[in-house]
């Protein structure tokens, strides 16, 4: 198996540094290693997971109803690919997240741009939306599959609802944040309330709002993939709930994998949007 | 720019000379008099410092100047809106230096002016750098960049070298002489630094109990010194000993 020969390179690759693992204490050794061997080191502990759980599966000690072998799992993931039926899910499950997240979005950046400029706002708006936010979101379920079916509407519904609070918080967060004495500035170099918010208040509230948006890309799966497993005809959770009628673990870990994946390349992309958006950030910037 | 309220009937109108005029002026904090019926006329090019102990009221009074506090009675007048440098730069730190420069300046060829005043104070090869990348004594440069760009007729400075060390604070005053002599707004500078006043100004202002109490022209090198010793007298300061 490749993932084999991964971990046996992997150890060539410095046998006499991790040989000392066991003979220094810890801090000793994070002195000694170079980045590199921390790098590998930080990979192999996975990899030797992954290779046991396969061991384990092909000798016969994890039946495969209750854990399917990795390669098995690949397998599967290669022959719904082929058959068209994965990637169909996926977008549908991608579009729901995506309206959800663009609807609950602007809902949550608007409340929260109000709340954040006006203290009128904040007294007509804010007590409300920390009320509902008190409830955990997806204990509304049963009353959204009330009001929605189990159609499309109660997933977005979900999702927006999940996306809107981090959203609104952080951006009203952020605009309280910004420096007043900047804001001052503004008016004395003679910047109209328009600009003044284009310049400097949305700008400054910007690292808040990304914030937010991480937070809330994180909510937006979560709420998915709860929606998903109630009642959904297609999608990733409708996947996981078939293959659990004919008992196919193998498709079941496959989706819980490419929730995961999806996960992740949200978080990325997340972060890629500071880096790009937040150039002018200690924080987020390249290197000088 | 007019900050309402009853002209006195004394008051002159400001010559074509004046930077700005202030009459009058009243402002205070609950009971606490902070301003008590302060007058005061700078020149365009001249350069006043403003001497004072803390809370004596000088922040109060540029502030008002620059249209950031409500005085209570008093007029102020002056010809456009100020520019001010702040102790703190306050530059954006979202923004490249020649946009911090630019702000608020609506003309089409604002990034050629922005570059002119950059290359003014000695930053022309940085207009794309971010504020980050700067000293303090860079940052501080960008600021009056970002002040001078307006042509203000009155420039408004509070306390803008405080924070430098004292080398960057004398490259400074250079630079701020020169660049005031070449655009020659009015200036009020606001120190609590007697040496810099005295380095810096035409004419220095003491500010006691919500107005003037001392004023004083500075001169020659001579000057100069006998008015050091009586201005830290008139700050309060005990100067009978150990002065060389």
């Amino acid at each position: 198996m490749t993932d084999i020969e991964k971990v046996a390179t992997a150890h060539e690759f410095h046998p006499a540094q991790l040989a000392e693992d066991a003979a220094f204490p810890e801090q000793a050794n994070a002195f000694e290693l170079g980045e590199l061997s921390l790098l590998v080191l930080s990979w192999a502990a996975p990899i030797v997971l992954v290779v046991a759980w396969e061991i384990l599966a092909r000798t016969g000690w994890l039946s495969p109803q209750v854990l399917p072998a990795p390669s098995k799992v690949l397998e599967t993931a290669s022959k719904l690919v082929r058959s068209g039926s994965l990637l169909e899910d996926l977008a549908v499950s991608l579009r729901r997240a995506a309206v959800g997240f663009v609807i609950g979005g602007s809902i949550g950046l608007v409340l929260g741009t109000l709340v954040g400029f006006s203290r009128i706002a904040e007294a007509a708006i804010d007590r409300s939306v920390q009320m509902v936010r008190a409830i955990p979101f997806l204990a509304l379920l049963p009353l959204v599959i009330v009001w929605f079916g189990v159609g499309e509407g109660q997933k977005i519904f979900l999702v927006a609802l999940g996306v809107s609070f981090p959203i609104y918080i952080n951006t009203t967060l952020g605009i309280r944040q910004v420096d007043p004495k900047l804001i001052e500035l503004g008016h004395i170099q003679g910047l109209d309330a328009l600009r003044l918010i284009h310049r400097i208040i949305l700008p400054g509230a910007l690292p808040s709002i990304l914030t937010g948006v991480r937070y809330a890309l994180a909510t937006a799966w979560l709420a998915l993939v709860v929606a998903e497993t109630i009642g959904a005809q297609s999608g990733i959770g409708f996947l996981a709930m078939d293959a659990r009628e004919f008992l196919r673990t193998d498709v079941i870990v496959l989706t819980i994998v490419i929730y995961a994946l999806i996960g992740v390349a949200a978080d990325a992309v997340a972060r890629l949007l500071e880096r790009r958006l937040l150039t002018w950030h200690p924080n987020y910037g390249p290197a000088r | 720019m007019t900050l309402h309220v009853s002209p006195p009937p004394h008051l002159s109108p400001p010559g074509p000379t004046a930077a700005v005029v202030v009459t009058n002026l009243k402002r205070a904090y609950r009971d606490r008099v902070v301003l008590d019926h302060l007058s005061l006329r700078i020149e365009r090019g001249e350069f006043v410092a403003l001497l004072g102990e803390s809370g004596c009221g000088k922040t109060t009074l540029l502030r008002a100047l620059a249209g950031l506090d409500r005085v209570q009675g008093g007029l102020i007048v002056a010809p456009r809106r100020p520019a001010v440098v702040f102790q703190e730069h306050r530059l954006l730190p979202w923004d490249s230096l020649w946009r911090n420069v630019a702000l608020g300046l609506r003309a089409a060829d604002a990034r050629e002016r922005a570059a002119a005043a950059l290359a003014e104070v000695g930053l022309g090869d940085r207009l794309d750098d971010w504020p980050r990348n700067l000293s303090g004594g860079q940052a501080q440069r960008v600021a009056l960049a970002r002040a001078l760009v307006q042509q203000p007729e009155l420039l408004l400075l509070d306390e803008p070298f405080a924070a430098l060390d004292a080398l960057t604070r004398i490259r400074m005053h250079d630079l701020v002489r020169e660049l005031v002599t070449n655009h020659r707004p009015g200036v009020l500078l606001v120190t609590h630094d007697v040496d810099e006043a005295i380095a810096l100004a035409d004419r220095i202002l003491v500010m006691e109990g919500g107005a003037i109490a001392f004023e004083h022209r500075t001169g020659g090198e001579r000057t100069a010194r006998v008015t050091r010793a009586q201005l830290l007298s008139e700050l309060g300061v005990d100067v009978s000993h150990g002065l060389t």
